[in-house]
């Protein structure tokens, strides 16, 4: 890619990456927020997370759905018993690693 | 506020082990796509958003036109808006300037970390000291990618895919255990989302299934109760 392309394709993409991150930081001042809106943007967090997790987790591995549900199982059952989130990652990448020396 | 900041960089830990290796495939990908050392960088250093940047090389390796590389990236990055409200709404009281700031550390990751975060810890130190940890990582990561491709062992690389999964799992399930009807509402989420994502791309189906089952959750979710007892 040549010198000029690739500056107005960084530009570029900077400029669209950053606007949207951006506008909510310019306005957050003009909005106020009655208790259901608060509610409502409380909620995002969980709702959007689940989004992020459900279906992509199933296609960690695209070509074997076990790597990503068993990783996803270790993860859940330690979060469950509240265990920090640095040992349920790890705990999920051992899960996984073994997995792939014995498949 | 040095202290708070520290915080922030601890809570960004956990990421550091999802956004090294994606850093790594996408510089990887860059390089074999054509792009040179300094403008691989410099893409994670200026644009730092990982599945943009991931999709923009893949485009480029399929001869795609700078234009609609940039028009992808845009409507990719739509669900920031989102949660660069959901943030700004928590630091609604620093200057301007320092929201700006913050803005340019709006990810996926920084997103669910921050907002789920207990309202005591929750300060401007916090989410800088976080953004701190992502951005460093993210840009080490292509760093190793650029210079050294085959760095990481190849089952290692497989196994670390599943870090990024397990941080939102981490971050998600300990507000569920106490509280039903936020499992109810999860569990809509991700149904929807499986359903939406058979219809369309699956940031688009991630926007509107996150804003439409937020709206439901309204209705039916009580989230003053659990906050009470987390705390």
């Amino acid at each position: 890619m040549s010198s000029l392309e690739a500056v107005i394709l960084i530009l570029g993409m900077t400029a669209v990456t950053y606007i949207p991150r951006a506008i909510p930081a310019v306005l957050i001042d003009k909005m106020k927020f009655g208790d259901k809106v608060e509610k409502f943007l409380k909620l995002i967090p969980y709702t959007a997370m689940s989004a992020l997790i459900f279906p992509g987790v199933f296609f960690t591995d695209p070509e074997k759905p076990v790597i990503g549900i068993a990783g996803a199982v270790a993860a859940a059952l330690l979060a469950w018993r509240k265990c920090p989130i640095i040992v349920c990652v790890l705990a999920a990448i051992g899960v996984d690693f073994l997995l792939y020396l014995i498949l | 506020m040095k202290k708070q900041f520290l915080n922030g960089v601890r809570a960004g830990v956990p990421v550091i082990l999802g956004y090294i290796p994606v850093g790594i495939a996408y510089a990887i990908m860059a390089r074999q796509a054509g792009f040179t050392l300094p403008q691989t960088c410099g893409m994670s250093v200026f644009v730092f958003a990982g599945a943009s940047q991931m999709m923009a090389v893949g485009m480029y390796a399929q001869g795609a036109s700078i234009t609609a590389m940039i028009i992808t990236t845009f409507i990719l990055n739509l669900r920031h808006i989102i949660m660069s409200v959901c943030i700004m709404n928590r630091i609604r009281n620093e200057s301007t300037k320092i929201r700006l700031l913050s803005a340019f550390g709006v990810t996926d990751e920084s997103f669910a970390i921050f907002t789920t975060e207990k309202e005591e810890n929750i300060s401007i130190a916090f989410f800088l000291g976080l953004i701190t940890s992502t951005y460093t990582s993210w840009n080490v990561g292509t760093l190793i990618g650029a210079v050294a491709s085959d760095i990481l062992p190849e089952l290692l690389t497989a196994s670390l895919g599943i870090a990024l999964y397990a941080m939102f799992i981490g971050l998600l399930v300990p507000n569920l255990t106490k509280n039903f009807k936020l499992t109810a509402l999860v569990v809509l989420t991700a149904l929807c989302n499986f359903l939406f994502t058979r219809f369309m791309s699956s940031s688009r189906a991630l926007i509107i299934s996150s804003l439409l089952c937020a709206f439901i959750g309204v209705f039916f979710v009580d989230l003053e109760e659990d906050t009470n007892e987390q705390s």
